[in-house]
């Protein structure tokens, strides 16, 4: 199969998940007889059928948050977004992993399935609803939906946790070496963002994690990692490309390198700045544009990263510094790097206002500032990234159970995976991990967040149980 | 497939890589020796996915294996295939079944690409990376990208020792039974379509080039400078990003910087520094690394609005003269040359003398050019340099020359034009000719009557003799009239071919004058033997009798 057929068979994949979504949003409105559904069965039926005149079996499954068809992962851009979401969305509620097409498929079984799924969605079993209702059905039939086995998430977390300090020890190795006026070896910066840019396409939940983790003595180079891995984060729920992805990683690693030249004291002070230290600091923006534009010859992400470099300080009503002369509309890549700076410096301690915010309160001051400090459209993509329960987040649970938030549900945002670290016997327990979109047998959730607490008050350190 | 035979193919294929490797770096795309390798290559690995569903290759400093097997080893430092992987940390490459031939072409092209250049930004892994390979995998060792192999561990250990006490946790756990407040409902608003409309419009928007906003920057830091070394620095970063922008072809961004900066120089509400700052920059825009930039882009094709480059024309100096001159003869596009000879015509007029030493150039084309560029700005001043091109070898310079020094008129010139009326070229001797009948003046009349009336003028060619009498009917007097109904009457009894010829070339001159006075004479050679001067005659006769 010569690449133009890949490519076809890859769009013809994408575009029947998406007319799978597009007929099940139009059923939970109009019944499959309808001519507004039936129109749209054909469609999808002559898909399937097309790919079925080449392969026995044609597969839909769901893995995490991505379909697969016929074991090949789907790819999709932003005008298939919302519903592939829905997709995922609507097969997690009903523990639906995968669709099965054999044979010929003719609009009837098709129907069936639609009447099944929608019908399933008030079920207290809505898989096994969906399965007894295909039993007649030859051409169709579903599996279970697989979860992620938890003994496995050990060599992915060992390669995150790599992929996050290589990348921490790679950025204070290239700050040293502008401090000093080295050369900088470009290539390995790429290197390094690629990396991130795939796990965060894999594991983004993991990496996320580790920009949570902030007690480490090297605040500036975590801060930068953090700042890249957050904005690729972001930038790939934006549908950036990966080579986007890439110039938005290295860009954000960059964002703050005229803070070398600020001097140490400044830098380290534990009180707040005074006026004069303020002018300082707000030189840094220009002291960037200066390090970037000197580091090599001019090109595509130099130019960007000095855009970057001078704008995130510069709110989204073009207040903050520096002052300008002339208003600018801020770069986008300024608008998603100043987003991720603020929500990671707010949840750290080593930053101007010098108090750290627990993350979901760092979320809640954030969205206050949209449309003056923040973009308003960024920041509603940002915090359907991080949840309403970021990442570090201390949770107590309706059940007496003392938590700390591990993942995020990008579906349920108030229902995230959480590690206990208190069971409901009041004893300090290590590394249970619970999914808060569990039901028990009743139906009902399991465990629910009651209240969130500041772990920075109880120095609960992320470290401990993170890394 | 036997295990021997598994390891001879793939030795094989490795060196069929290194082949097509070689030939991809000498050869362009379409050259059949670039397709014949890379045919081979592809057949030779369709061949091997006959029997086997994946090739591995495992690499080493040295040497590259195939299950345990040394397949490749070279020890030398420059010309070594395994080590080319091995230093940007690739440790595995594999091909697997099914391999497309443009992603293996895609392969080879990156492998064949000169690694060691300063301006290439990307190693293997990246561009392996960039192209997403379906059917090649490879395995990298990350850790050579970490500056401190020890980094994570020291790190680690350095924030795990200030985990909480036991006593922290339970103060927490307690206190989250006193806490009031209850958790809020979540607040995440879902995304709708208009959001990814806006988005859409956003990621549109933002594809557009950065260079302009670099610009604003760069405009805005000029205000935001406090010394002398600021200023040093931000006209460096001028400096290289108007020659980022001239190399990408962006004149039209060009000529705005330009104006920018033009306004930012007579702005009198800027202190000195900044103007003197921003005419530095302004100076460097037509210097000679952008102008020779800005013809290498117009030599290659690209079409630019000529109101865009005579906007940027009138920011420059005189300083530009030079640069413009030394490009001129290295242009191929009619185009280019065009502009640049524009640019000469608007810069020139500033420095006379600096354009003039063009005029030295060894090319004979420069040379010319430069003259032709010196007769549209029509100073005078250019006369003293022009007369010292006349005696130039090449003719068409000099019939160049003689042209402008006609159109210029001056001092010298009147002598120099009467010297290239014996030029041993006929074409300079034309040039001349039509040079001092343009200039109209009594004195260049003077100068061709007087050949005219020469002895040795009737043993010119016809033709030649024609261009003179035409050229004296510039002046339509009775001086030429007479010497042309003299002409027009001269029997003689010797050479009574070549006098034929000079009454024809009268009776033709006659017809040019418009005096219909003279119709009855030339009606009475109407039937003259002679067929050259009987033709002359009725063509001058009809010319006047329709009043052409």
């Amino acid at each position: 199969m010569d690449s133009n057929e890949d490519i076809a068979v890859n769009r013809i994949s994408k575009e029947l998940v998406n007319q799978i979504s597009v007929v099940i949003r139009t059923s939970q409105i109009h019944d499959p007889n309808n001519v507004a559904v039936s129109a749209l069965i054909d469609k999808m039926i002559s898909m399937i059928n097309g790919l079925l005149a080449y392969e026995q079996m044609i597969s839909i499954e769901l893995r995490g948050d991505f379909f697969y068809v016929n074991d090949s992962r789907i790819r999709y851009t932003l005008e298939y977004l919302l519903n592939f979401e829905y997709l995922v969305q609507e097969f997690k509620k009903r523990e639906l992993g995968a669709v099965l097409f054999r044979g010929k498929v003719a609009p009837d079984d098709i129907q069936v399935f639609v009447r099944a799924f929608i019908a399933s969605g008030s079920s207290q079993k809505p898989f096994e609803a969906i399965e007894d209702k295909l039993i007649t059905v030859k051409s169709l039939s579903v599996d279970r939906l697989k979860h992620i086995v938890e003994k496995n998430s050990f060599e992915p977390r060992k390669m995150v946790k790599k992929t996050y300090f290589n990348a921490v020890s790679f950025t204070k190795g290239v700050i040293n070496k502008i401090k000093s006026g080295e050369k900088v070896n470009i290539r390995k910066a790429k290197r390094v963002v690629e990396t991130m840019v795939d796990q965060i396409l894999e594991q983004e939940q993991l990496l996320l994690g580790m920009t949570a983790i902030k007690d480490y003595d090297e605040y500036t180079y975590h801060h930068s990692v953090n700042v890249s891995v957050l904005s690729i984060a972001l930038g790939q729920r934006l549908g950036l490309n990966r080579k986007l992805l890439t110039e938005l990683g290295i860009v954000a690693i960059f964002h703050d390198i005229g803070k070398m030249d600020i001097p140490y004291d400044i830098l380290n002070k534990p009180t707040n700045f005074t006026e004069d230290e303020w002018k300082i600091i707000r030189k840094h923006p220009v002291w960037g544009v200066k390090a970037l534009l000197k580091l090599k010859k001019l090109d595509d992400v130099t130019i960007r990263s000095a855009i970057v470099a001078f704008e995130h300080h510069m709110n989204f009503d073009l207040t903050g510094y520096p002052k300008l002369r002339k208003n600018l509309q801020l770069d986008f890549f300024s608008r998603i790097i100043s987003l991720a700076d603020q929500y990671d410096a707010m949840t750290s301690s080593r930053v101007y206002s010098r108090i750290p915010l627990s993350p979901d309160k760092a979320l809640s001051i954030m969205m206050e500032r949209a449309n003056a400090q923040l973009d308003p459209l960024l920041l509603k993509f940002f915090v359907n990234m991080v949840g309403v329960f970021p990442i570090g987040t201390m949770v107590m649970l309706n059940t007496k159970e003392l938590g700390l938030v591990y993942e995020s549900n990008q579906l349920f945002a108030s229902r995230p995976r959480v590690m206990i670290i208190i069971d409901k016997e009041g004893r300090r327990i290590k590394g249970t991990v619970v999914d808060l979109a569990e039901k028990n047998d009743q139906g009902t959730f399991a465990r629910t967040i009651v209240r969130t607490m500041d772990p920075n008050k109880y120095k609960i350190n992320l470290a401990e149980y993170l890394l | 497939m036997q295990v021997s035979e598994d390891i001879r193919k793939a030795k094989d294929i490795i060196q069929v890589i290194l082949k097509s490797r070689k030939i991809l770096r000498m050869y362009p795309e379409n050259n059949p020796m670039y397709i014949n390798t890379l045919q081979e290559n592809y057949g030779k690995l369709k061949d091997y996915f006959f029997y086997k569903d994946e090739l591995t290759l495992a690499i080493k400093q040295n040497e590259i294996l195939y299950e345990g097997e040394q397949v490749y080893h070279s020890a030398e430092k420059e010309d070594n295939f395994a080590l080319f992987f091995f230093k940007d940390g690739l440790r595995e490459i594999s091909f697997k079944k099914g391999l497309p031939a443009d992603e293996l072409e895609a392969f080879i092209k990156i492998i064949s690409l000169d690694f060691n250049r300063d301006v290439m930004d990307d190693d293997i892994v990246t561009l392996f990376w960039e192209r997403d390979f379906q059917k090649i995998q490879y395995v990298v060792d990350e850790l050579i990208l970490s500056d401190d192999e020890e980094y994570e561990e020291k790190a680690v250990q350095e924030v795990k020792e200030k985990a909480a006490t036991d006593d922290d946790i339970l103060r927490a756990y307690e206190e989250a039974f006193r806490e009031t407040e209850q958790v809020k409902d979540a607040s995440i608003v879902p995304l709708v379509d208009k959001d990814l409309q806006m988005l859409l419009k956003e990621l549109d928007e933002d594809s557009a080039d950065k260079t302009t906003k670099l610009f604003d920057i760069l405009f805005e830091i000029i205000h935001l400078s406090e010394n002398r070394e600021d200023y040093e620095d931000l006209a460096d970063f001028f400096r290289n990003a108007i020659e980022f922008t001239t190399g990408r072809g962006d004149l039209y961004l060009l000529n705005v910087i330009m104006g920018r900066l033009h306004e930012v120089a007579e702005n009198r509400d800027f202190s000195e520094e900044i103007r003197t700052f921003a005419r530095r920059v302004m100076l460097f825009a037509g210097s000679e690394p952008i102008i020779t930039l800005i013809g290498e882009v117009l030599d290659g094709g690209q079409e630019t609005d000529e109101k865009v480059l005579d906007d940027f024309l009138k920011h420059l100096e005189r300083s530009s003269i030079v640069p413009f001159m030394k490009i001129l003869g290295e242009l191929k596009s009619i185009h280019a040359r065009k502009f640049v000879i524009d640019a000469l015509i608007f810069l020139g007029n500033k420095d006379i003398a600096i354009l003039a030493k063009g005029l030295s150039d060894t090319r004979w084309y420069v040379v010319r050019n430069i003259i032709y560029i010196l007769r549209k700005i029509g100073d005078k001043r250019a006369v003293d340099y022009l007369l010292k091109t006349v005696k130039h070898g090449d003719v068409r310079v000099k019939k160049e020359v003689i042209r402008t020094l006609g159109e210029l008129g001056g001092a010298g010139v009147l002598q120099a034009l009467r010297d290239c009326l014996d030029d041993a070229d006929a074409q300079v001797r034309s040039s001349a000719l039509k040079s001092l009948s343009n200039m109209g003046s009594e004195a260049a009349k003077r100068i061709i009557l007087n050949k005219i009336n020469d002895k040795p003028f009737k043993a010119k060619e016809f033709e030649e003799k024609k261009e003179f009498f035409e050229a004296i009917t510039r002046w339509k007097d009775d001086e030429v009239y007479n010497l042309l109904i003299s002409a027009l009457k001269q029997n003689v009894l010797f050479g009574r071919a070549k006098n034929y010829e000079v009454r024809a070339c009268a009776a033709f001159a006659l017809g040019f004058m418009g005096r219909r006075e003279c119709l009855p004479l030339l009606q009475k050679y109407r039937g003259d033997g002679n067929k050259l001067f009987r033709e002359a005659v009725v063509g001058a006769t009809r010319r006047l009798e329709h009043g052409q």
